[in-house]
């Protein structure tokens, strides 16, 4: 596949280049100090912070990951959003909020240390600097290669350029910038892919030539789901509920700092929590715009020639194309470039977004924390320059490392993974029970981490996995992934509940604004229901609940 | 210049101008093919734009 560009769709990538970079420029004068560059000063509208929060997600994996999977399991991806993703925004904004803004914490690690110890905050921000990092990398790699795919772009030049932009906003106008600018993608990305939908679905014959298109089995969202052979997700509704719903999804939105921190930098508690609430409103109709895509591909590869996706190397049908092959089929020049400058926009939001948290998390959480306790404003404000400058150089090292060993890159991702996994029990606990100590979080988090290596290394799934020996096979990689986050949450929690009773819990006077249970609650009842964290949630949840009865 | 700091505002101003990129694209190229959903591409990000624009020229939002 290769797309042909002409001189109206370079010359709209080359306008949304100057918009980013002229974002990162007017917001220069504003920052001055190490809080302005890392946390916004706290002072981002509450419209921003929610387009943020959810656009500081919709990067490239969402993008197209989410259509090649409606292409690959149907309707059944959106439980990533109608089961995942808008639950876990609830409990955050209804829940969790209170404890990460009331605290004054600037960031998750941050809470970490307030709430257990210092050895617990470092574990978190170290793994966690890391992971954004090379997943700033990862996003780099990819765009590179699609680039080089479909437009026969240079490898290094798309690196390069991409990084280099990346770099000139975040640079100048740090936090602040990134986050106008997500809000910015957030609305190339809708209104770049809107339009392919709604003429791809029109081309398909309606939501009629969809029915009659595709098979019956990807246009549910719980059907099929009694057993794991019975669906094209190869996904029990235990694993799909606990692993997916509860575990990945709560421990991704609830405690990920590179989301969690959009909400951090708004002006007040309330708009914090309401923050992933309004951000819940788009979330759950997103699938109109990333999954939809996948499922109306089905319908036209029935219908027409040429919507065959590509395969790739090793001779499987490369669902990742799904995207691109629409936007070459579908958009002619101009419009196309659009949709092109929405893809790279995915790229750069989903970079940005990692950079901004892992500079914040280097400066605070480990250069302040352990190289440089009290030195002045200006000084971290150097400091987080000089991070951002070194963030980008190690991404692209990233990006280059990934070109020459693939394997290392997906062996990374797979650590990252056991790293997450467990960390929701350690925040819920820590919130929810003050008995939770700080050596029990600790070795929890270990315990947990190396449960979820564990049972990587006892189960395979399509041929991966299982380099220990292979005590059981799962039906899909989605399977395995969800069950091995299961196992990591209740090995973190048994072993958390276990140490934390074998040691000494810190005085309650120590833990108020921290705990649930010792922290005075607050009364929203006399608001006007928009204002209402627990109004919206609600609200939110109904419409979940709705959706999910209407596409059973 | 004020105006610049409203990110309603900036993000008005660049559909506006990807909007009119496209329709003058579509003016400059006749009828040929795929045209119409350029206009139509053009019409909806345009209008996107100035409601954005419009937005701006009210008071502050929280």
């Amino acid at each position: 596949m290769n797309l042909q560009l002409n001189g109206i769709d370079y010359l709209i990538i080359a306008v949304y280049f100057l918009f980013v970079v002229g974002i990162g420029f007017l917001l220069k004068k504003r920052i001055k100090t190490g809080n302005d560059f890392l946390m916004s000063n706290r002072s981002i509208p509450l419209w921003i912070t929610s387009l943020a929060f959810i656009s500081a997600n919709l990067g490239a994996q969402e993008v197209l990951g989410m259509a090649a999977n409606g292409a690959k399991y149907g309707l059944y991806t959106a439980h990533f959003y109608w089961l995942g993703a808008a639950l876990a925004m609830i409990f955050l904004g209804v829940f969790m909020m209170p404890f990460y803004y009331g605290s004054k914490a600037r960031s998750v690690p941050e809470y970490l240390k307030l709430r257990f110890d210092e050895k617990t905050r470092t574990f978190n921000a170290l793994t966690f600097a890391v992971m954004t990092v090379f997943s700033s990398g990862v996003s780099l790699y990819a765009l590179a290669i699609l680039m080089q795919t479909i437009l026969g772009w240079d490898f290094s030049l798309s690196v390069w350029t991409a990084a280099g932009v990346v770099l000139i906003y975040t640079f100048l106008g740090g936090l602040t910038s990134a986050v106008y600018n997500e809000v910015l993608q957030f609305f190339l990305i809708v209104l770049g892919i809107a339009p392919l939908v709604f003429i791809g679905l029109d081309k398909a014959g309606g939501v009629e030539g969809i029915i009659q298109n595709v098979e019956n089995a990807k246009l549910h969202l719980w059907k099929g789901m009694d057993h794991a052979s019975h669906n094209p997700m190869g996904v029990d509704a235990f694993s799909l509920v606990f692993g997916l719903g509860f575990v990945l999804a709560f421990g991704y939105w609830c405690t990920d700092f590179l989301v969690v921190q959009r909400a951090m930098i708004s002006r007040n508690l309330n708009a914090a929590q309401r923050t992933p609430l309004i951000a819940a409103i788009p979330k759950i109709i997103m699938p109109a715009i990333v999954i939809l895509p996948g499922i109306v591909l089905l319908a036209l590869q029935n219908q027409f020639p040429g919507f065959e996706l590509p395969k790739n190397d090793a001779g499987e049908v490369n669902y990742n194309m799904t995207l691109p092959l629409l936007l070459s089929k579908i958009y002619p020049n101009g419009i196309l470039g659009v949709g092109i400058t929405a893809l790279i926009a995915s790229f750069m939001s989903g970079m940005a977004g990692n950079v901004t948290a892992f500079n914040t998390v280097w400066t605070y959480d480990i250069y302040q924390s352990h190289i440089k306790r009290n030195a002045s404003e200006k000084h971290y404000l150097y400091v987080g320059k000089a991070t951002t400058v070194a963030g980008i150089l190690i991404s692209i090292a990233t990006a280059y490392l990934a070109k020459g060993f693939n394997s290392i890159m997906d062996l990374l991702q797979l650590v990252f993974s056991f790293v997450n996994a467990p960390l929701f029990a350690t925040f819920f606990l820590g919130m929810f029970w003050k008995r939770t100590t700080g050596h029990g979080a600790f070795w929890g988090l270990l315990a947990g981490t190396g449960a979820a290596a564990l049972m990587h290394g006892l189960t395979v799934a399509e041929g991966k996995g299982g380099w220990i020996t292979n005590i059981h096979e799962f039906y899909s990689g989605t399977s395995q992934a969800f069950n091995i986050a299961a196992v990591a949450f209740i090995v973190c929690f048994i072993a958390t509940v276990g140490i934390s009773l074998v040691t000494k819990p810190r005085p309650d006077d120590q833990l108020v604004g921290l705990v649930y249970s010792l922290t005075p609650k607050q009364k929203d009842k006399a608001k006007i229901w928009y204002k209402n964290p627990l109004w919206l949630g609600v609200i939110v949840l109904v419409a979940t609940l709705i959706l999910n009865i209407i596409f059973y | 210049m004020k105006r610049l700091y409203d990110l309603r505002f900036v993000i008005g101003l660049f559909f506006v101008v990807i909007g009119v990129l496209l329709l003058g694209y579509v003016l400059l190229s006749g009828s040929a093919e795929g045209m119409s959903i350029n206009k139509w591409g053009g019409i909806l990000f345009l209008s996107f734009g100035i409601f954005m624009v419009a937005l701006s020229l009210k008071k502050p939002v929280e």
